[in-house]
Protein backbone atom coordinates (compact mmCIF):
# COMPACT_ATOMS: atom_id res chain seq x y z
CA UNK A 1 0.00 0.00 0.00
CA UNK A 2 1.06 3.75 -0.84
CA UNK A 3 1.68 6.09 2.40
CA UNK A 4 -0.72 9.01 2.54
CA UNK A 5 0.07 12.65 3.43
CA UNK A 6 -2.81 14.77 2.91
CA UNK A 7 -3.29 18.09 4.65
CA UNK A 8 -6.73 17.57 6.30
CA UNK A 9 -6.53 13.56 6.78
CA UNK A 10 -3.39 13.61 8.77
CA UNK A 11 -3.34 16.92 10.54
CA UNK A 12 -3.77 15.40 13.89
CA UNK A 13 -1.13 12.62 12.63
CA UNK A 14 0.87 16.21 12.53
CA UNK A 15 0.32 17.84 15.43
CA UNK A 16 1.12 15.17 17.82
CA UNK A 17 3.82 15.41 16.22
CA UNK A 18 4.75 18.95 16.15
CA UNK A 19 3.47 19.43 19.71
CA UNK A 20 5.36 16.58 21.05
CA UNK A 21 8.44 15.63 19.38
CA UNK A 22 11.19 17.24 18.12
CA UNK A 23 14.54 18.22 19.92
CA UNK A 24 13.28 19.49 23.41
CA UNK A 25 15.77 22.16 24.54
CA UNK A 26 16.86 22.17 28.36
CA UNK A 27 18.39 25.42 29.52
CA UNK A 28 18.14 28.88 30.66
CA UNK A 29 18.84 30.04 27.50
CA UNK A 30 14.74 29.02 26.43
CA UNK A 31 11.75 31.39 27.32
CA UNK A 32 9.79 29.32 29.53
CA UNK A 33 7.14 27.23 28.54
CA UNK A 34 5.27 26.67 31.49
CA UNK A 35 2.01 27.22 29.75
CA UNK A 36 2.51 25.24 26.90
CA UNK A 37 1.33 21.44 26.87
CA UNK A 38 -2.12 23.31 27.80
CA UNK A 39 -2.01 24.80 24.55
CA UNK A 40 -1.28 20.78 22.98
CA UNK A 41 -4.44 19.89 25.10
CA UNK A 42 -7.03 22.88 24.44
CA UNK A 43 -5.93 22.23 20.84
CA UNK A 44 -6.82 18.17 21.13
CA UNK A 45 -9.57 18.69 22.76
CA UNK A 46 -11.43 20.87 20.14
CA UNK A 47 -10.26 18.62 17.86
CA UNK A 48 -11.71 15.81 19.93
CA UNK A 49 -14.78 17.89 20.15
CA UNK A 50 -14.59 18.03 23.83
CA UNK A 51 -14.33 21.88 24.40
CA UNK A 52 -17.49 21.23 26.99
CA UNK A 53 -15.22 19.07 29.26
CA UNK A 54 -12.57 21.87 28.78
CA UNK A 55 -15.01 24.54 29.82
CA UNK A 56 -15.74 23.09 32.74
CA UNK A 57 -12.56 22.19 34.13
CA UNK A 58 -12.98 18.35 33.60
CA UNK A 59 -10.11 18.35 31.10
CA UNK A 60 -6.88 18.23 33.88
CA UNK A 61 -8.32 15.02 35.52
CA UNK A 62 -9.21 13.40 32.11
CA UNK A 63 -5.64 14.32 30.87
CA UNK A 64 -4.00 12.85 33.99
CA UNK A 65 -5.83 9.62 34.12
CA UNK A 66 -5.42 9.20 29.93
CA UNK A 67 -2.14 9.98 29.79
CA UNK A 68 -1.36 7.70 33.28
CA UNK A 69 -3.25 4.89 31.59
CA UNK A 70 -1.46 5.40 28.22
CA UNK A 71 1.77 5.05 30.46
CA UNK A 72 0.70 1.69 31.82
CA UNK A 73 -0.35 0.46 28.73
CA UNK A 74 3.04 1.68 26.88
CA UNK A 75 5.32 -0.03 29.76
CA UNK A 76 3.02 -3.13 29.24
CA UNK A 77 4.08 -3.57 25.34
CA UNK A 78 7.40 -3.27 26.49
CA UNK A 79 7.43 -5.45 27.76
CA UNK A 80 5.91 -7.97 25.83
CA UNK A 81 8.42 -7.46 23.41
CA UNK A 82 11.47 -6.22 25.52
CA UNK A 83 13.53 -9.83 25.36
CA UNK A 84 14.06 -9.00 21.43
CA UNK A 85 13.86 -5.56 20.43
CA UNK A 86 15.69 -2.19 21.83
CA UNK A 87 12.68 0.00 21.68
CA UNK A 88 14.25 3.51 22.58
CA UNK A 89 18.33 4.59 21.59
CA UNK A 90 19.35 7.20 23.83
CA UNK A 91 21.31 9.51 21.90
CA UNK A 92 23.43 12.71 23.36
CA UNK A 93 22.00 13.61 26.81
CA UNK A 94 21.01 17.34 25.61
CA UNK A 95 18.48 15.64 23.40
CA UNK A 96 15.82 14.63 26.77
CA UNK A 97 12.18 13.68 26.35
CA UNK A 98 9.62 15.79 27.84
CA UNK A 99 8.29 12.63 30.00
CA UNK A 100 11.24 11.37 31.10
CA UNK B 1 10.93 68.03 37.19
CA UNK B 2 11.80 67.01 33.24
CA UNK B 3 14.91 65.25 34.52
CA UNK B 4 13.24 63.00 36.59
CA UNK B 5 10.29 62.39 34.00
CA UNK B 6 13.36 61.33 31.55
CA UNK B 7 14.55 58.93 34.07
CA UNK B 8 11.23 57.47 34.38
CA UNK B 9 10.85 57.16 30.74
CA UNK B 10 14.22 55.27 30.32
CA UNK B 11 13.31 52.78 33.38
CA UNK B 12 10.00 52.19 31.77
CA UNK B 13 11.36 51.47 28.65
CA UNK B 14 13.74 49.60 29.98
CA UNK B 15 11.49 47.63 31.61
CA UNK B 16 8.68 47.66 29.57
CA UNK B 17 10.49 46.78 25.80
CA UNK B 18 9.95 43.15 25.20
CA UNK B 19 13.03 41.45 24.91
CA UNK B 20 13.99 39.89 21.35
CA UNK B 21 14.02 36.17 21.10
CA UNK B 22 14.33 33.28 18.19
CA UNK B 23 11.85 31.16 17.60
CA UNK B 24 13.89 27.97 15.85
CA UNK B 25 12.18 25.56 13.69
CA UNK B 26 14.72 23.01 13.06
CA UNK B 27 18.65 22.61 12.56
CA UNK B 28 19.35 21.37 8.72
CA UNK B 29 22.88 19.75 7.24
CA UNK B 30 23.87 22.68 5.75
CA UNK B 31 26.56 26.05 6.22
CA UNK B 32 24.84 28.04 4.20
CA UNK B 33 23.13 32.05 5.37
CA UNK B 34 20.01 32.01 3.40
CA UNK B 35 16.56 34.13 4.04
CA UNK B 36 13.66 31.88 3.25
CA UNK B 37 10.95 34.36 2.73
CA UNK B 38 8.01 34.86 5.31
CA UNK B 39 6.80 31.25 5.23
CA UNK B 40 7.25 31.31 9.36
CA UNK B 41 4.55 31.42 12.46
CA UNK B 42 2.18 34.03 11.41
CA UNK B 43 4.01 35.23 8.12
CA UNK B 44 7.68 36.02 9.86
CA UNK B 45 10.68 36.02 7.85
CA UNK B 46 12.65 32.97 8.44
CA UNK B 47 16.82 32.76 8.06
CA UNK B 48 19.17 30.54 8.78
CA UNK B 49 21.81 31.11 11.68
CA UNK B 50 24.81 28.81 10.50
CA UNK B 51 27.68 27.23 12.40
CA UNK B 52 30.31 25.15 11.39
CA UNK B 53 28.74 23.27 8.52
CA UNK B 54 25.18 23.20 10.13
CA UNK B 55 22.46 25.83 10.48
CA UNK B 56 19.28 26.36 12.50
CA UNK B 57 15.94 27.90 11.01
CA UNK B 58 14.52 30.92 12.94
CA UNK B 59 12.67 33.93 12.88
CA UNK B 60 12.58 37.11 14.92
CA UNK B 61 10.29 37.20 18.14
CA UNK B 62 9.72 38.61 21.37
CA UNK B 63 11.12 36.36 23.98
CA UNK B 64 7.58 35.00 25.16
CA UNK B 65 6.02 31.47 24.04
CA UNK B 66 3.17 32.02 21.41
CA UNK B 67 0.00 31.46 23.27
CA UNK B 68 -3.72 30.75 22.52
CA UNK B 69 -7.20 29.68 23.63
CA UNK B 70 -8.01 29.30 19.71
CA UNK B 71 -7.45 26.40 18.94
CA UNK B 72 -7.91 27.62 14.96
CA UNK B 73 -4.98 29.91 15.98
CA UNK B 74 -2.95 27.40 17.30
CA UNK B 75 -3.61 24.92 14.47
CA UNK B 76 -2.46 27.68 11.81
CA UNK B 77 1.23 27.94 13.82
CA UNK B 78 1.75 24.22 14.04
CA UNK B 79 0.77 24.17 10.47
CA UNK B 80 3.74 26.93 9.99
CA UNK B 81 6.19 25.46 12.09
CA UNK B 82 5.46 22.49 9.89
CA UNK B 83 6.02 24.25 6.60
CA UNK B 84 9.30 25.75 7.71
CA UNK B 85 10.36 22.23 8.55
CA UNK B 86 9.23 20.28 5.48
CA UNK B 87 10.78 23.77 3.36
CA UNK B 88 14.20 22.61 4.58
CA UNK B 89 13.95 18.89 4.48
CA UNK B 90 13.26 19.93 0.68
CA UNK B 91 15.97 22.70 0.30
CA UNK B 92 18.68 20.83 2.08
CA UNK B 93 17.69 16.61 2.63
CA UNK B 94 18.31 16.23 5.83
CA UNK B 95 16.65 17.98 9.39
CA UNK B 96 16.10 17.88 12.61
CA UNK B 97 12.51 19.02 13.74
CA UNK B 98 12.42 21.40 17.25
CA UNK B 99 9.57 21.47 19.41
CA UNK B 100 6.60 23.64 18.95
CA UNK B 101 7.49 27.07 20.66
CA UNK B 102 10.73 26.58 21.95
CA UNK B 103 12.31 30.64 21.70
CA UNK B 104 15.67 31.43 22.94
CA UNK B 105 16.09 34.57 24.91
CA UNK B 106 18.76 37.03 25.63
CA UNK B 107 20.57 36.46 28.84
CA UNK B 108 22.52 39.48 30.31
CA UNK B 109 25.19 40.73 27.47
CA UNK B 110 24.69 37.77 24.93
CA UNK B 111 21.36 38.19 22.63
CA UNK B 112 19.36 35.79 21.57
CA UNK B 113 21.13 35.06 18.38
CA UNK B 114 24.88 34.62 20.39
CA UNK B 115 22.88 32.54 22.64
CA UNK B 116 21.67 29.98 19.90
CA UNK B 117 25.17 29.92 18.46
CA UNK B 118 27.11 29.25 21.71
CA UNK B 119 24.51 26.18 21.88
CA UNK B 120 24.54 24.86 18.32
CA UNK B 121 28.29 25.08 19.53
CA UNK B 122 27.99 23.22 22.98
CA UNK B 123 25.69 20.65 21.22
CA UNK B 124 27.22 20.72 17.66
CA UNK B 125 29.24 17.03 18.02
CA UNK B 126 25.66 15.05 19.72
CA UNK B 127 23.58 17.26 16.61
CA UNK B 128 26.27 15.56 14.02
CA UNK B 129 25.66 12.23 15.42
CA UNK B 130 21.52 12.59 14.84
CA UNK B 131 21.90 14.14 11.58
CA UNK B 132 24.20 11.27 10.31
CA UNK B 133 21.76 8.53 12.27
CA UNK B 134 18.75 10.15 10.30
CA UNK B 135 20.73 11.17 7.11
CA UNK B 136 18.38 9.55 4.16
CA UNK B 137 15.77 8.12 6.28
CA UNK B 138 11.47 9.48 6.48
CA UNK B 139 9.24 8.87 9.01
CA UNK B 140 6.07 6.87 8.53
CA UNK B 141 3.45 6.82 10.87
CA UNK B 142 1.42 3.40 11.11
CA UNK B 143 -1.88 2.35 12.62
CA UNK B 144 -3.24 -1.05 12.71
CA UNK B 145 -6.99 -1.25 13.98
CA UNK B 146 -9.05 -4.73 14.23
CA UNK B 147 -12.99 -4.77 13.82
CA UNK B 148 -13.85 -5.97 17.77
CA UNK B 149 -17.35 -7.40 16.61
CA UNK B 150 -15.90 -9.67 13.70
CA UNK B 151 -12.86 -10.55 15.46
CA UNK B 152 -15.53 -11.57 18.62
CA UNK B 153 -17.58 -13.66 15.95
CA UNK B 154 -14.40 -15.47 14.98
CA UNK B 155 -13.90 -16.34 18.18
CA UNK B 156 -17.37 -17.72 18.84
CA UNK B 157 -17.10 -20.30 15.66
CA UNK B 158 -13.63 -21.21 16.42
CA UNK B 159 -12.76 -21.47 19.97
CA UNK B 160 -13.34 -25.14 21.28
CA UNK B 161 -14.06 -24.20 24.66
CA UNK B 162 -16.67 -21.84 23.81
CA UNK B 163 -18.27 -23.93 21.43
CA UNK B 164 -18.83 -26.09 24.07
CA UNK B 165 -20.43 -23.93 26.50
CA UNK B 166 -22.38 -22.88 24.12
CA UNK B 167 -23.85 -25.88 23.54
CA UNK B 168 -24.28 -26.27 26.92
CA UNK B 169 -27.00 -23.73 27.67
CA UNK B 170 -29.55 -25.36 26.25
CA UNK B 171 -31.69 -27.36 28.71
CA UNK B 172 -30.63 -25.06 31.72
CA UNK B 173 -32.22 -23.07 33.76
CA UNK B 174 -32.94 -19.72 32.54
CA UNK B 175 -31.10 -18.14 36.02
CA UNK B 176 -28.22 -20.84 35.15
CA UNK B 177 -28.10 -20.13 31.85
CA UNK B 178 -27.22 -16.25 32.54
CA UNK B 179 -24.57 -17.46 34.42
CA UNK B 180 -23.16 -19.78 31.97
CA UNK B 181 -23.57 -16.68 29.18
CA UNK B 182 -21.47 -14.10 31.57
CA UNK B 183 -18.59 -16.91 31.77
CA UNK B 184 -18.73 -16.90 28.23
CA UNK B 185 -18.47 -13.76 27.30
CA UNK B 186 -15.36 -13.65 30.41
CA UNK B 187 -13.80 -15.69 28.30
CA UNK B 188 -14.13 -14.26 25.32
CA UNK B 189 -12.54 -10.71 26.66
CA UNK B 190 -9.71 -13.01 27.91
CA UNK B 191 -9.64 -14.33 24.43
CA UNK B 192 -9.93 -10.83 22.54
CA UNK B 193 -7.23 -9.53 25.03
CA UNK B 194 -4.85 -12.43 24.13
CA UNK B 195 -5.55 -11.98 20.98
CA UNK B 196 -4.80 -8.56 20.92
CA UNK B 197 -1.33 -9.03 22.86
CA UNK B 198 -0.29 -12.02 20.31
CA UNK B 199 -1.61 -9.55 16.93
CA UNK B 200 0.33 -7.12 18.44
CA UNK B 201 3.90 -9.02 18.44
CA UNK B 202 3.26 -10.47 15.57
CA UNK B 203 3.05 -7.19 13.44
CA UNK B 204 5.34 -5.19 15.04
CA UNK B 205 8.02 -8.25 14.55
CA UNK B 206 6.66 -8.24 11.07
CA UNK B 207 6.85 -4.18 10.46
CA UNK B 208 10.74 -4.20 12.65
CA UNK B 209 11.53 -5.91 10.12
CA UNK B 210 11.49 -3.77 7.02
CA UNK B 211 12.26 -0.46 9.07
CA UNK B 212 15.78 0.99 10.20
CA UNK B 213 14.20 2.28 13.65
CA UNK B 214 10.59 1.79 15.37
CA UNK B 215 8.60 3.64 18.13
CA UNK B 216 5.72 2.53 20.21
CA UNK B 217 2.90 5.74 20.43
CA UNK B 218 0.12 5.48 22.52
CA UNK B 219 -2.87 3.85 20.65
CA UNK B 220 -6.01 6.22 19.86
CA UNK B 221 -9.33 6.02 21.32
CA UNK B 222 -12.01 3.49 18.61
CA UNK B 223 -13.00 5.45 15.81
CA UNK B 224 -15.94 4.18 13.44
CA UNK B 225 -15.98 1.02 15.34
CA UNK B 226 -12.41 0.36 14.84
CA UNK B 227 -10.39 -0.02 18.04
CA UNK B 228 -6.19 0.50 17.42
CA UNK B 229 -4.34 -2.18 18.40
CA UNK B 230 -1.14 -0.53 17.36
CA UNK B 231 0.63 2.36 16.67
CA UNK B 232 4.34 3.06 16.12
CA UNK B 233 6.34 5.72 14.29
CA UNK B 234 9.06 4.27 11.89
CA UNK B 235 12.20 5.60 10.30
CA UNK B 236 12.78 3.95 7.03
CA UNK B 237 15.63 4.95 4.40
CA UNK B 238 14.24 7.13 1.67
CA UNK B 239 13.75 4.52 -1.27
CA UNK B 240 13.04 1.52 1.29
CA UNK B 241 9.50 2.57 1.38
CA UNK B 242 8.07 0.10 -1.16
CA UNK B 243 8.89 -2.57 1.88
CA UNK B 244 7.13 -1.56 4.32
CA UNK B 245 4.04 -0.64 2.20
CA UNK B 246 4.28 -4.77 1.54
CA UNK B 247 4.79 -6.02 4.63
CA UNK B 248 1.41 -3.83 5.57
CA UNK B 249 -0.65 -4.74 2.34
CA UNK B 250 -0.16 -8.82 3.73
CA UNK B 251 -1.47 -7.22 7.24
CA UNK B 252 -4.03 -5.23 5.60
CA UNK B 253 -5.66 -7.83 3.74
CA UNK B 254 -6.69 -9.63 6.85
CA UNK B 255 -10.24 -10.08 7.73
CA UNK B 256 -11.12 -7.82 10.47
CA UNK B 257 -7.97 -6.00 10.04
CA UNK B 258 -7.15 -2.47 8.78
CA UNK B 259 -3.69 -0.33 8.21
CA UNK B 260 -3.51 3.03 8.46
CA UNK B 261 0.01 4.55 6.54
CA UNK B 262 0.99 7.93 6.79
CA UNK B 263 3.70 10.21 5.68
CA UNK B 264 6.86 10.60 5.12
CA UNK B 265 7.69 13.55 7.20
CA UNK B 266 10.46 14.73 8.47
CA UNK B 267 11.97 12.35 11.44
CA UNK B 268 9.95 14.21 14.19
CA UNK B 269 9.69 11.12 16.73
CA UNK B 270 13.78 10.09 16.26
CA UNK B 271 15.42 13.10 17.22
CA UNK B 272 14.79 12.61 21.15
CA UNK B 273 14.26 10.30 23.79
CA UNK B 274 11.08 9.63 25.26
Amino acid sequence: MEPIRNGHATLVDLLDRVLDKGIIIYADLIVSLAGIPLIGVNLRAAIAGMETMLKYGMMTEWDDRVRTWERQRIEARKLLIKHDTEIEEPIAGLLQGKDK
Amino acid sequence: MQNRETIETIINNMVMAPEEGRYVYCIADSAQSVHLGKIGIDGNEVYTVPYNNICALVHKCNAEPYKSDDPEVVKAWVISHDRVIQTAWEKWGNVLPINFDTIIKEVSANSAEQNLVAWLAGEYEGLRNVLQRVKNKVEFGIQISWDPRGVAQQIMRTNKEIQKMESEIAGKSKGLAYMHRQKIEGLLKQQMETGADAYFRDFFGRIKQVVDEIKIEKTKKPENGLQMILNVACLVERDKSQDLGQALDSINNLENFSVRFIGPWPPYSFVSRG
